[in-house]
């Protein structure tokens, strides 16, 4: 989404709004941007024959993560602990997510729970979520009523 | 907490638009990385959070008394159509100005599940010297 627009633009203003708008929505300015206090961030894609679900997750180990789904809603649950040897009062700067942590995402079409799956890789989470083989449209006959 | 008196300190963000984008392909988002940064008996650590960063893809300079971390994020979600985003695919951009009192020759740093860890050792206090004062 936009966060930038200057209003009624002509075409070589178009280029600049771009340009400051991708600029400002790089910087931590908007409730969309990284500052937001969510963790971890969520993206949800529509492939061909699955869905993909991508989430930031950095310094997770494997123990520490849970995925469940259930009745069209997949939850991510997890803990991200604090630094070793880190001290509240030793914080020079604390912008870092820690502790619990649990998000859920309704999924927007049936998936074929049995055939989901995740991976975890340089702090970015992926699960694979197949969709249920298409559903053929069924049509319905209509007769005429008798009277 | 001010800034002034630390050892180390979040240099003044760098307006850059592009982290050298190849012509003709997308121009590419550049993000500030959280960071924590504390004490410890022999020095500082610091954290960054760079998800989607590998070793390939980090750099990490130091130069003069600046310290400059730039981790590249390949984009692979092209392709897909968005249904619903939170975050948007860049890159990491994030530097700092370190003091006197870090040893810049010491500085070692870890990738892991990509968060960044990097030690900062205080330089070894020199003690004060006694100088012979002798008449001629």
């Amino acid at each position: 989404m936009p966060v930038f627009r200057w209003g009624q633009s002509w075409d070589p203003l178009l280029d600049l709004e771009r340009e400051v708008d991708r600029l400002l929505q790089g910087m931590n300015l908007t409730l969309q941007g990284r500052s937001s206090r969510r963790f971890p961030l969520i993206n949800l894609l529509d492939g061909e024959d699955c869905f993909l679900l991508t989430a930031e997750i950095p310094g997770v180990t494997l123990e520490d993560l849970e995925l469940t789904a259930a009745n069209g809603v997949l939850t991510l649950k997890g803990v991200r602990k604090a630094p070793p040897e880190a001290q509240t009062e030793s914080f020079r700067r604390q912008e870092r997510f820690q502790g619990d942590w649990s998000r859920s995402v309704h999924l927007p079409d049936r998936i074929d729970e049995d055939g989901m799956k995740a991976e975890y890789s340089a702090g970015v989470l992926r699960v694979i979520l197949p969709k249920v083989a298409g559903s053929v449209a069924r049509s319905i006959p209509v007769t005429e009523g008798s009277d | 907490m001010s800034d002034s008196n630390q050892n180390m300190r979040p240099a003044a963000p760098e307006i850059q638009t592009t982290s050298e984008s190849v012509a003709g392909s997308e121009p590419r988002m550049l993000f500030n990385p959280p960071i924590d940064i504390y004490e410890t008996n022999d020095g500082l650590v610091l954290y960054a959070d760079l998800p989607g960063v590998t070793t390939e893809g980090l750099e990490l300079q130091v130069q003069d008394n600046r310290l400059a971390l730039f981790g590249r994020v390949r984009n692979d979600q092209d392709g897909r159509a968005m249904l619903h985003e939170e975050y948007k695919v860049g890159d990491f951009l994030r530097s700092f100005i370190l003091s006197d009192e870090v040893d810049h020759e010491h500085i070692s740093a870890r990738l892991n599940n990509g968060v960044l860890r990097v030690e900062l050792p205080r330089t070894q206090r020199t003690e004060p010297r006694k100088i012979q004062v002798s008449t001629e």
